[in-house]
């Protein structure tokens, strides 16, 4: 068997009502969102398009019924993210409950958690933010310093997270953390899950990411009590938890869709009257992402399934960090026209945000260094 | 079924195409013997429909055998049989057995003469076109495609062959067809150009899953400085970045496989085509900065792959050809937005 192998990804021929009822949505929704609000791609935060978005029922579309889901297929929820990306739809505010703790609590939680937590994740209520790096854990997870202590009736947890995305608006944390200690250096963590409204001794302060902007948090845990219900999963399983839940993390379009604000003004441009070069360029990305596209659609059908396709989705994320990166250069290469910041040309203005944007696509969800050795250790290099 | 007639294939090609008979064959010497036992396993009819003496899978799965025959190197023009003998049941016309190789037609002239049809021109590059006993190529009358059927003893060959040494003959066409040469095509199957492209992007997931295959292997064996070199990060790197482009590589040519004799087969062969033709680039000079000195010899098999999947991806259009047939129609297509043309394009029975 070939390791690189990609199941053939289930046709989504079926879903094109679907796929025109969202666009319809959009359509109306965003009618006046500018093209530099959707270069923000996923990054984008709307308490109230969540809302809305939950009401059509296309927030937790893959969770049971019984918790509020719609019990509907990865791959039409497939077809729901990658129309909100190609938008650039402001989604993050449920997007991260949507896509990795909606099913990790579905799969890992108590009768409980899930019974209080997913119907509202469902609702498009909740926005949840993740717990993980730490100041002298980024790559190198196994490095979490981060403690929870057992005390009578839950845990006392003390250290510093880092670069959590959104902590500042989130209803909730997906904490990961060590809670005791293990010869194998991927032993003794656990997950937690935190309501961060109402938990006492939990700093928030914002860290300013290069666009100025905030969506980066320092978390401080100080002594902070959580209650023994707050344990997600099993105790000391937690490494294996976030390992599984990295995949949901690493093979979806917004792996490969962030720039994709860019591609569409360019190619409005261009549509005025394109060179063969420049003909040529438009073929070639067009190629890698239709490529691109089937690619992450058969891992999602994998996941369905039930395998674990962690390897092709480490190829998923690497082969389309390097697409949406490359973005900016392949756009100056084909339009002599400066970035522009906020100014009255949209696509100087998609330019600009974008090439400031592009740096942190090979950092987040796992550096591309990391996944190149995620992925040669899958090839079986010893 | 599927494993049934891969699993032949694969037993048969593991057994035969050794890296003796690749050397021999590139020295100029035809594999008559592995041919015969290529045909008895009824290989070469894969693509025909059912009634017509096919083995009746689905087309993308015949076209699997493309992929695995890349993955071995074959010298030998299966795949141009597989495509020549479907585009002749298409036509109803006469399947005669034996190699046959395909060519496109578009420097062909063809005209009504007072017995059928007259077709002169020069057909360039023709695969294998020494090695087989028809030439099947598509020209166009009176705005109509037809398939012919030309046998090479009436042709004149100008002998050439591509970088990995297998036969790439130029032939002269002067000749009077009949009825049994000559017959319209009906519905379009993409044209000789997209049908090349297609096996040729198959062909290349296969051989660059072999590249692959045997540069892992060789960086788990080569120690320098005391241990394996795929110890090394740099080594690690380089490997990812051969497996990224080995699976889009894969997955982007089964994509045009999948959508064969449909609506998007025009332009999911353009991505195909050009998507593996740059992977080509890319694995091909890794994989041989991954073997070192050893990968540049003779007598290491390595360069039969990587010389072949530099060969292909001149044929049938380049990167080039094929990435401006794209963009021209990402460009000029009416749709609103730029993402609805890539949605549309793999959507089965799209219009494209």
């Amino acid at each position: 068997m070939t390791p690189t192998a990609f199941s053939p990804p289930p046709s989504d021929a079926d879903h094109d009502d679907l796929r025109q009822e969202v666009r319809a949505f959009l359509a109306s929704e965003l009618a006046d969102f500018p093209p530099e609000k959707r270069a923000e791609s996923w990054n984008g935060f709307s308490r109230d398009f969540s809302r809305k978005l939950a009401q059509r029922g296309w927030v937790g579309m893959t969770f049971p019924k019984e918790y509020g889901g719609h019990a509907r297929s990865a791959l039409e929820r497939y077809v729901v993210s990658e129309e909100l990306l190609a938008a650039g739809a402001p989604v993050i505010s449920h997007w991260i409950a949507d896509r990795q703790s909606g099913p990790l609590i579905l799969a890992k939680g108590t009768e409980e958690q899930k019974r209080r937590i997913v119907p509202r994740i469902a609702a498009g209520e909740l926005c949840f933010c993740i717990g993980m790096s730490e100041p002298n854990s980024g790559s190198d997870l196994a490095a979490t310093r981060t403690v929870a202590t057992e005390v009578e009736g839950g845990f006392r947890v003390n250290g510093t997270k880092v670069w959590t995305t959104y902590a500042h608006m989130a209803d909730y944390m997906i904490l990961f953390c060590r809670t005791g200690k293990s010869d194998d250096r991927h032993g003794g963590m656990s997950q937690f899950l935190i309501d961060l409204k109402r938990t006492k001794n939990i700093a928030i302060s914002p860290i300013i990411d290069l666009l100025g902007e905030h969506h980066f948090n320092q978390v401080i845990f100080d002594n902070t009590f959580l209650p023994s219900e707050a344990l997600l999963g099993e105790k000391g399983e937690g490494w294996t938890q976030v390992m599984s839940e990295l995949a949901f993390e690493r093979c979806g379009p917004e792996r490969f869709l962030s720039s994709f604000a860019l591609i569409e003004e360019l190619i409005r441009v261009l549509r005025e009257g394109a060179t063969e070069a420049q003909q040529a360029e438009i073929g070639r990305l067009s190629a890698h992402l239709m490529v691109l596209r089937k690619m992450s659609r058969s891992v999602a059908g994998m996941l369905n399934e039930g395998k674990n396709p962690s390897l092709q989705a480490a190829i998923v994320k690497d082969l389309g960090a390097l697409f949406e990166q490359d973005m900016p250069r392949l756009a100056r290469s084909l339009l002599s026209r400066p970035a522009v910041p906020s100014g009255r040309d949209s696509y100087a203005a998609v330019l600009a945000y974008t090439q400031l944007a592009v740096p942190s696509f090979s950092l987040r969800g796992g550096t591309r260094e990391i996944l190149r050795g995620i992925i040669a250790r899958g090839l079986g290099v010893r | 079924m599927e494993s049934m007639i891969y699993d032949m294939a694969e037993r048969l090609f593991r057994d035969h195409v050794t890296h003796a008979l690749r050397e021999s064959a590139s020295a100029g010497q035809c594999p008559e013997a592995l041919w015969k036992r290529i045909e008895e396993a009824g290989l070469t009819m894969a693509l025909v429909p059912e009634a017509d003496g096919g083995f009746g899978v689905p087309a993308a799965e015949a076209l699997g055998l493309v992929r695995i025959a890349g993955a071995h190197g074959l010298p030998l023009p299966l795949a141009e049989t597989l495509i020549a003998n479907a585009v002749l049941a298409r036509a109803g016309l006469d399947m005669p057995g034996g190699r046959l190789t395909i060519a496109e037609g578009d420097t062909l002239v063809l005209e009504r003469s007072a017995t059928g049809f007259r077709a002169r021109g020069r057909l360039k590059m023709v695969p294998f076109a020494r090695w087989a006993d028809q030439i099947v190529t598509i020209a166009a009358i009176d705005g109509t495609d037809h398939v012919l059927s030309l046998p090479v003893k009436h042709l004149t060959l100008g002998p050439a062959q591509d970088i990995s040494g297998m036969p790439r003959d130029d032939a002269e066409v002067d000749l009077d067809l009949t009825g049994a040469d000559i017959a319209p095509l009906g519905r379009s199957a993409g044209g000789m150009r997209g049908l090349g492209a297609m096996i040729r992007s198959l062909a290349t997931a296969g051989a660059l899953e072999t590249i692959l295959r045997m540069t892992v292997d060789y960086a788990n064996d080569r120690v320098q400085f005391g241990r394996p070199i795929g110890k090394f990060q740099a080594i690690q790197q380089y490997l990812a970045t051969m497996a990224g482009e080995t699976a889009a590589s894969r997955v982007a040519a089964e994509m045009a496989a999948d959508s064969y004799d449909t609506p998007s087969f025009a332009l999911t062969v353009a991505a195909a085509k050009s998507r593996t033709g740059e992977a080509a680039e890319t694995v091909g000079a890794l994989a041989h900065q991954i073997h070192g000195a050893i990968g540049y010899t003779q007598e290491f098999a390595l360069h039969h792959f990587t010389k072949r999947i530099w060969s292909w991806r001149d044929e049938f259009g380049t990167e080039l050809d094929w990435t401006r047939e794209l963009g021209r129609a990402a460009l000029s297509s009416p749709r609103d937005t730029f993402w609805h043309f890539i949605t549309d394009s793999t959507a089965k029975g799209a219009s494209a």
